[in-house]
């Protein structure tokens, strides 16, 4: 049987290697090796060459262009936000009733509960930015495309490797379980110490999905520094240097310090689990060691993920508040500050584990600091919109809507953040209605507010106002509905990570069901919406669609947006492939 | 194509290599871990084999057989680490030490082989 195995994989291994050498000698034939050198060096062709890249699918799985690259990433934080919304409509299904009347199965909800949030936090939620980050970073600063663009490419086509074993457990491979250690992968459970089913390998698998998912968000982070240090246009000065920019410097950053670190940490749990390692074991380090290692990467991870969507708002906002953002100097320096502190408050969520009160209270000082630089942000983005024209656009409606979150998600954690308080709050309904009033109130708010507001500019078309307001609206109305209740259920008592509970909790549970499905509503109309403005929405007719130019707001990628219009209005080459890429269709027949 | 020219559209941009280094290195980590041999040196060859290539169309190295041997040699490095290991340890390792040493021999004489009998297909410059 063994040898049977291992003889079958040695076949497929070599079928596949076989493949990928005839397909690499059939893309080197169609190249004619005129070398990008280090960091792209200038070849001179004509822009309309149609030897740059190669037509069809063969092309997104060849390209290194900044702008194709943000859209595969948009695209595969699309699909992973698609996959955890399901698995987490079957969850909220599950807490319709007390007992697991509908799962029948707490193992299953368990699954599902670990699988949602560790696929939107590492497969959507950084992804999601990078999309962002990469299709416009290099437009704003003027550069001609990142630092390494190869390296960026590497980064994506990490991810959906990543993606397939982090799933694996839900396939329906033989001995292969789902892994159910909540996504915070607390030792001594996740070490499969016990007589659970963790020490399966389903549980191996998805800490090596999670670490490539680490290698390819530090590979596109430094990236990103290099490009924003080196790669910036002459008239692009520090001093001028944009706000969406700067948070992803920041963010970039924050990642270099804090994803190695949790790439170690696996390792070491990897090591533990497979090699008779101790270092997370009662009798070696503790299992308080990896929640010291986990949460020294994982609070600046959630800072990770709101910097960037902080610098869309920033940046959106003034546009249709008819305001340059107010106090510019003072947002970039809350970054910053943001940046380091962020580093400082770990153990805040570690407070009911025992540690030394001393130890306790200073990262009591440090998470209530802060709430500063949090509210500079939040009172700099209300005083952009004071007194100002504002316009109530869908991408303005997201980001009001990320403030008013924000303000709710903010305030929920100060509370958290004091000791006294968090002693019996922790491991509540509050603590998931804090975090979810950030991670879906504010940051996803933020990627919608940015989708909606550069649809233009990637696509040429315009989405369907109507359904984009209504879209927010449920969106609206559905994360306050779910998450209040969430904290409200906290206040009660009622306990994480459950798939059943005592029949008093039974009514806001309902209530919580019922905001998400509107949630779920809201987002078939979006992707419905997404999809079919893509492929045949009212054409753009002008390059400056927001018209920016009447309050003197314009910013450079909708330059850019102007020349790629003026440049193929003029030169109508009437490509021929038929792309996905609708960016690329809005200008074929114009 | 009907792309413009605006800022990165006079670039080369496409390079096959990104999507293998991308592959190899799930493949290689699954197989070392697990002690599955031929994911272990497939994915190693799949993955030096693209560094290599990266690394020639960069210009970084001026024949991409000869880094594939570079490579080899810090995966052959590797194994002989684990395989030192091993005697250190309780756990068996020797399977995993002697995969990566073997993709390590496979891609050195692939590199060197390469390097003799495939160079003159290119033009001498
Ligand atoms: C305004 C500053 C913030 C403070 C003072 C704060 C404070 C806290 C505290 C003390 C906890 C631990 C609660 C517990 O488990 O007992 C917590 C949990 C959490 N916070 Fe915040 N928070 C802040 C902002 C944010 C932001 C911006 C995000 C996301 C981007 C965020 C995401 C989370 C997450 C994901 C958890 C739960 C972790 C878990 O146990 O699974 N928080 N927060
Ligand atoms: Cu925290």
């Amino acid at each position: 049987m063994e040898i049977t195995g291992q003889l079958l994989l040695t076949v497929l291994m070599g079928a596949f290697l076989l493949g990928v050498a005839a397909f690499l000698a059939r893309v080197e034939e169609w190249r004619s090796y005129t070398p990008l050198g280090a960091g792209g060096g200038a070849v001179g062709e004509s822009g309309y060459g149609h030897a740059e890249k190669p037509a069809g699918l063969i092309r997104w799985f060849t390209t290194v262009d900044h702008k194709d690259i943000g859209l595969l990433y948009g695209a595969y934080a699309t699909i992973a936000f698609v996959v955890g919304g399901l698995m987490v409509m079957l969850m909220r299904a599950e807490l319709t009733t007390p007992a697991t009347d509908v799962l029948g199965s707490a193992t299953f909800y368990n699954s599902l509960l670990t699988s949602h949030g560790i696929t939107m936090l590492f497969l959507f939620g950084t992804p999601i930015i990078a999309a962002f980050a990469n299709y416009l970073v290099p437009l704003i600063i003027g550069a001609d495309d990142m630092a390494f663009p190869r390296i960026n490419a590497i980064a994506f086509w990490l991810l959906p490797p990543a993606a397939l074993l982090i799933w694996a457990g839900f396939f329906p491979l033989p001995d292969v379980l789902p892994a159910q250690t909540a996504w915070t992968m607390y030792a001594p459970l996740s070490a499969g110490v016990g007589n659970g089913t963790q020490a399966n390998v389903g549980v191996d698998l998805m800490l090596l999905g999670l670490h490539l998912s680490g290698v390819s968000a530090t590979m596109g982070a430094i990236n990103f520094i290099a490009t924003i240090f080196t790669e910036r246009a002459e008239e692009v000065s520090w001093a001028n240097l944009d706000i969406f920019s700067w948070t992803i410097l920041t963010q970039s950053g924050l990642i270099l310090f804090a994803f190695p670190l949790l790439g170690s940490a696996l390792v070491m749990l990897l090591l533990d689990r497979n090699f008779g390692t101790t270092f997370f074991a009662v009798e070696g380090g503790g299992p308080i060691l990896w929640q010291h290692l986990f949460w020294f990467f994982g609070h600046p991870e959630v800072y990770i993920l709101v910097l960037p969507p902080m610098g869309i708002i920033s940046y959106v906002l003034p546009r249709f508040a008819g305001r340059k953002l107010f106090g510019f100097k003072f947002v970039v320096y809350s970054t910053l500050a943001i940046g380091v502190l962020s580093f400082g408050v770990w153990a805040h969520h570690m407070f009911s584990t025992g540690i030394d009160p001393r130890l306790r209270a200073s990262f009591m000082a440090v998470s209530l600091a802060i709430a500063i630089p949090s509210a500079v942000k939040t009172f700099n983005w209300i005083t952009t919109m004071w007194n100002g024209k504002i316009r109530l656009t869908t991408p303005m409606l997201f980001c009001i809507g990320f403030v008013s979150n924000f303000v709710i998600g903010g305030v929920t954690g100060v509370f958290l953040a004091s000791i006294p308080v968090d002693l019996v709050l922790h491991d509540t309904y509050y603590v998931v209605g804090h975090f979810h009033y950030i991670v879906m109130g504010a940051i996803t708010f933020a990627g919608m507010a940015g989708i909606y507001y550069w649809f233009p500019l990637v696509t040429g078309r315009w989405y369907q106002r109507s359904l984009a307001k209504a879209h927010f609206w449920l969106w609206m109305i559905g994360t306050n509905i779910t998450f209040f209740a969430m904290v409200l259920l906290g206040y009660g008592g009622m306990p994480r990570r459950y798939a059943t509970y005592l029949p008093q909790f039974a009514t806001l549970h309902q209530v919580a069901t019922l905001g998400a499905f509107m949630l779920f509503v809201g987002g078939i109309i979006w992707i419905y919406n997404v999809f079919v403005s893509w492929m045949e929405g009212a054409r753009v007719e002008s390059g400056d669609p927001w018209r920016l130019e009447a309050t003197n707001l314009n910013t450079a990628e909708w330059d850019w947006f102007d020349t790629k219009r003026e440049t193929s209005l003029a030169a109508t080459d009437g490509g021929e492939d038929v792309q996905t890429d609708g960016g690329q269709e809005s200008q074929r027949d114009s | 194509m009907d792309e413009n020219p605006g800022l990165s559209e006079e670039y080369r941009m496409a390079s096959p290599w990104p999507l293998f280094v991308a592959l190899g290195l799930p493949i290689a980590e699954v197989g070392i871990l697990f002690g599955l041999v031929p994911l272990a040196v497939g994915g190693l060859v799949l993955f030096c084999g693209a560094i290599a290539g990266i690394l020639r169309e960069a210009e970084y190295a001026a024949s991409g057989w000869r880094a594939l041997a570079a490579l080899s040699l810090v995966i052959a490095g590797g194994g002989l680490a684990l395989l030192y290991a091993d005697g250190a340890t309780e756990s068996d390792l020797v399977v995993r030490a002697y995969s990566m040493v073997g993709a390590g021999v496979l891609m050195f004489v692939g590199g060197v082989g390469g390097e003799l009998f495939a160079r003159d297909a290119e033009p001498a410059i």
